[in-house]
């Protein structure tokens, strides 16, 4: 399930739940005599889902850490998390994911202006000289479509990596070219996009202290025109 | 006849208990897909027996966009191409289980030890958490008071149901035959009846 489609089954949920208690507390419909007991147990479980699935999206949400249009979680999977935290992580990372000393996850569908990651679009994402990702294992940068599967292309290049050969600009800075066709003399840093949206992730594996302390920021992705 | 307020509370109630049902239970839902995954489907070879461990195959890593037509669709779900994948449902209530894994030599790897009824990470055996030298692991489950062998380390699980994930990273295409070699090095086998490798 992409960050869209949670979006829209939270608003969608929270809106039925919404029309609900409205009506049911302030029209005074719903709740009549005439009320079925079966009815008070079968809406009452449902509506105790719904709210269970937009509780936890909302809360997810909120502790989110959102810098440059990247979301990453802190705290996924360590013990000692709350039933509603638990939760909330499982909404927005679902898997068996690791703990933050192990590895990091950022991921994003938009640019760093907000606008929805498209291949109609090209990209990039710049990390200054020194800037690419402390760790003590490895980094990622991952392309994935609208529905997070890999993206066909004639490199078979589906990430770029520490162990990719990236190649960086004379003052140590490195640029990643985010588009749908080959970037003339970049071709080393071209992450192949879908002719449609897409999405990236970015993992960092055992995390250096400026990650794990928040200190790190990752760079906003770039329209270029 | 019930009045109003008896089926407002009724259904209040109905609600409360649900809302912390499923949020309580969201965790253990989403890892029992993986459960199903790993123990019904598999992913390409099968289903994977409880108590042992499946490593991703060299074919699915390098060409993940065609994913065998038996796997799970979490075979092919998210988009990882770091590193090489292994996966094993645990049952520990007949018994510790012992994990093996081979000299990495300073390669990453991890082995990811998850409760799955809270999708919490109790252990981890790895770079980072153990190094990466050889070594064997007791994976012993709740109330296990039997005696660990020597040069073993206890992992202790509080639950007897453990999703184990492993990754174990590949460093280039040439790579990938050393990495799998290496992956399919991280073995299971029961601690009754369990000797030591040479």
């Amino acid at each position: 399930m992409n960050n869209r489609t949670s979006t829209f089954l939270t608003v969608l949920n929270g809106v039925i739940c919404g029309f609900f208690f409205i009506n049911s507390f302030f029209f005074g419909r719903f709740f009549t005599a005439l009320r079925t007991v079966r009815k008070d147990v079968v809406q009452g479980i449902l509506i105790g889902f719904a709210l269970a699935f937009v509780i936890s999206q909302i809360y997810a949400r909120i502790k989110a850490t959102k810098v440059n249009g990247w979301i990453t979680m802190f705290g996924l999977g360590e013990p000692g998390n709350g039933m509603l935290l638990r939760a909330a992580h499982a909404q927005l990372f679902p898997g068996p994911v690791n703990v933050p000393q192990e590895a990091m996850y950022w991921t994003t569908s938009g640019d760093g202006a907000g606008h929805t990651l498209s291949g109609k679009h090209d990209y990039i994402i710049h990390f200054p000289s020194g800037g690419l990702p402390p760790n003590n294992a490895f980094w990622s940068l991952t392309m994935g479509d609208a529905k997070n599967h890999f993206v066909p292309n004639p490199l078979n290049r589906y990430s770029v990596s520490d162990r990719s050969g990236l190649v960086p600009n004379t003052d140590g800075s490195v640029d990643i070219y985010l588009q749908n066709t080959t970037p003339t003399g970049h071709e080393s840093n071209w992450l192949p996009a879908p002719a449609g949206n897409f999405i990236l992730w970015l993992r960092v594996y055992i995390p250096g202290a400026a990650i794990l302390n928040g200190e790190y920021t990752v760079p906003p992705i770039v329209e270029i025109s | 006849m019930m009045t109003q307020m008896e089926h407002l509370l009724l259904f209040g109630s109905f609600m409360v208990a649900s809302w912390f049902l499923f949020t309580y239970f969201w965790p253990r839902l989403l890892l029992s897909v993986f459960k199903r995954a790993i123990l019904v489907k598999g992913f390409g070879d099968g289903p994977i027996p409880v108590n042992t461990l499946y490593t991703e195959s060299q074919t699915l890593f390098a060409d993940p966009l065609h994913a065998p037509a038996s796997a799970s669709k979490l075979a092919t779900t998210g988009v990882n191409r770091d590193t090489l994948m292994t996966a094993g449902w645990l049952d520990l209530s007949k018994g510790p289980q012992v994990l093996h894994v081979p000299d990495f030599s300073g390669r990453y790897y991890s082995v990811q030890f998850t409760n799955p009824s809270s999708n919490i990470n109790f252990a981890y055996v790895g770079k980072r958490a153990t190094g990466t030298q050889a070594g064997n692991y007791l994976v012993s489950g709740p109330g296990w008071e039997g005696q660990v062998p020597s040069g073993m380390t206890q992992i202790s699980s509080p639950n007897n149901s453990v999703l184990v994930f492993g990754r174990v990273l590949v460093y280039s295409d040439s790579d990938l035959p050393t990495a799998y070699d290496l992956s399919k090095q991280i073995q299971l086998a029961p601690l009754s009846g369990w000797q030591p490798r040479q």
